[in-house]
């Protein structure tokens, strides 16, 4: 007998495990879906599942043959086995007299089972590998020690998967939450990562009735770049105070890029970054561009100005400095900053801004422009992350230049 | 899957990389760049006139050569990119940092 039921400490603790684990799993499971495919054929069952009891259902993140996507928790063999936390093996649940009143059983459909636990990384049992048949079998030594290695490969699958979610949840959250609007300014960004996490970061804030706006690119994608990403994030919004207050960008980049070239030197990286402060009164903006080579101005009437300097990348050159630009941010003008993953969305990279600039144009507001963006991504899927970030100035329509009455 | 020739000549050597350097191929390059540094040969060339794509990973492999190349007591220098391949270059400015040759044969000539 045991007390794991529902409403148990221990079922509270395992259903918080489950509940962090639920958006990793929802959706496409290709890697689990690798390893219920592989265990039916090699035991050559009717169907096998990666089960997951979420209070009082069972859903399966992954299963072949089954053919149905969750069931009563009440009528399943995991239940036990996950409550057990030790592989089950059930020969003949017909002869079972703690299985043979379930319904599947009942039924004739589900004859031969063998579950087996699946734990994250604390070690609570969050969902169990199983074998299901309609017919009496039984699995020898060898075979059971196949099952358990594929189970432990369907474990390694889950724990990564969910905390690979959790990353990016944390990652997520580091992107600045909402747009930020000002008098005829508004300003809005998105990172879409190619990975779980990626080495794309943007950010933006206002100060003194300055924006500050910024986008990088770490070498490469995926967790490595994501770790040295936070790390340049938090240099660089060190500096907001400094920037709004009219720090010139050159010297803050330069500083930026020595305290993190030790850093990305060690790692074998670099960070391609583009900066701007704009000053909401005027337009006024300074920008400095580290390798980015991505930023451009596109005016009212569709003229495009290319925002690019000739300086590197942070960590290339550990004597590099930086100069700082400026420009104009007119009326009805809008400066968009992209990463490079932008450039796989496109058919043709050497036009990337004349789609932009169109797109730029028919945006009514910043999201609409990432909601295209968005769109472009969905038809061609990136393969290194894509970071967009948009400051639109509204044209002119105070009451001032308002003739109608 | 991309493949690396490497050939050695008169104290210089040459590395081809044929197909995509993006990221796991860069991975194979720093390696193939470290093993030529380390076996004593410290001024290299990078001919990627075989190279079809460049991504930001295969870039890092170049300059992590570079650095290890510059080091040791020598250079790595590039040569014959395609226009897609140069437009990474410019795009990062790192043109000037490794500045394309014409020509493998005399990319140690000046």
């Amino acid at each position: 007998m045991h007390d794991d039921h529902i409403g148990a400490p221990a079922e509270q603790r395992r259903q918080r495990a489950v509940d962090s684990l639920h958006d990793a799993l929802h959706g496409d499971n290709d890697r689990l879906d690798r390893i219920t495919r592989l265990a039916r054929s090699v035991f050559g069952v009717a169907a096998t599942s990666v089960t997951v009891l979420d209070h009082d259902r069972a859903w399966f993140p992954s299963e072949s043959g089954l053919g149905i996507a969750e069931m009563p928790r009440s009528q399943t063999l995991c239940d036990t086995a996950q409550a057990g936390d030790e592989t089950l093996v059930v020969e003949d649940a017909r002869a079972d007299p703690r299985f043979r009143h379930l319904a599947p059983v009942a039924d004739g459909s589900l004859v031969f089972y063998a579950g087996r636990p699946l734990h994250d990384h604390l070690g609570n049992v969050v969902g169990t590998f199983c074998l299901f048949d309609g017919a009496a079998r039984t699995l020898d030594a060898e075979q059971r020690r196949t099952f358990d290695d594929l189970a432990a490969w369907a474990e390694q699958e889950l724990v990564a998967s969910s905390e690979m979610g959790q990353a990016r949840q944390v990652q997520t959250s580091l992107f600045p939450s909402q747009p930020l609007e000002s008098g005829p300014w508004s300003v809005d960004g998105m990172c879409l990562p190619a990975l779980a996490v990626g080495g794309d970061c943007y950010d933006f804030g206002l100060g003194g009735g300055v924006l500050h706006v910024g986008v990088g690119d770490v070498m490469g994608k995926g967790t490595s770049a994501a770790l040295l990403g936070a790390g340049a994030r938090a240099a660089i919004r060190a500096t907001h105070g400094a920037v709004t207050a009219g720090a010139d960008l050159g010297v803050i980049a330069t500083q930026v890029a020595r305290s993190l070239t030790p850093d990305l030197e060690r790692s074998e990286s670099f960070l391609t970054v583009f900066e701007a402060a704009v000053d909401l009164e005027d337009g006024w903006t300074r920008w400095v561009d580290a390798g980015s080579g991505l930023a451009a101005q596109v005016s009212a009437d569709g003229t495009i100005t290319y925002l690019t300097g000739d300086d590197r990348p942070f960590g290339v050159l550990p004597d590099d400095h930086w100069t700082e630009h400026t420009t104009t941010l007119e009326p009805g003008d809008r400066l968009v900053v992209i990463s490079d993953g932008v450039l796989d969305l496109v058919e043709d990279q050497a036009l990337v801004w004349e789609d932009l600039a169109v797109a730029t144009r028919a945006a009514a507001t910043p999201a609409d422009l990432l909601a295209e963006v968005r769109r472009w991504a969905e038809v061609r899927p990136p393969l290194d992350d894509v970071t967009v970030l948009a400051v639109f100035r509204a044209a002119d329509t105070g009451p001032d230049v308002e003739d109608s009455a | 899957m991309i493949e690396l020739d490497v050939t050695t000549d008169r104290g210089i050597a040459v590395v081809v990389p044929r197909g995509r350097l993006n990221m796991v191929a860069a991975r194979q390059l720093r390696q193939v760049l470290a093993d030529i540094i380390t076996g004593g040969t410290s001024r290299i060339v990078v001919d990627l006139a075989e190279t079809t794509f460049l991504d930001s990973s295969g870039l890092g492999a170049l300059i992590g050569g570079l650095k290890s190349a510059r080091q040791a007591g020598g250079d790595l220098r590039i040569a014959r990119p395609t226009p897609e391949v140069m437009t990474v270059f410019t795009l990062t400015n790192m043109d000037k940092v490794l500045r394309p040759r014409d020509d493998v044969g005399s990319a140690f000539d000046v």
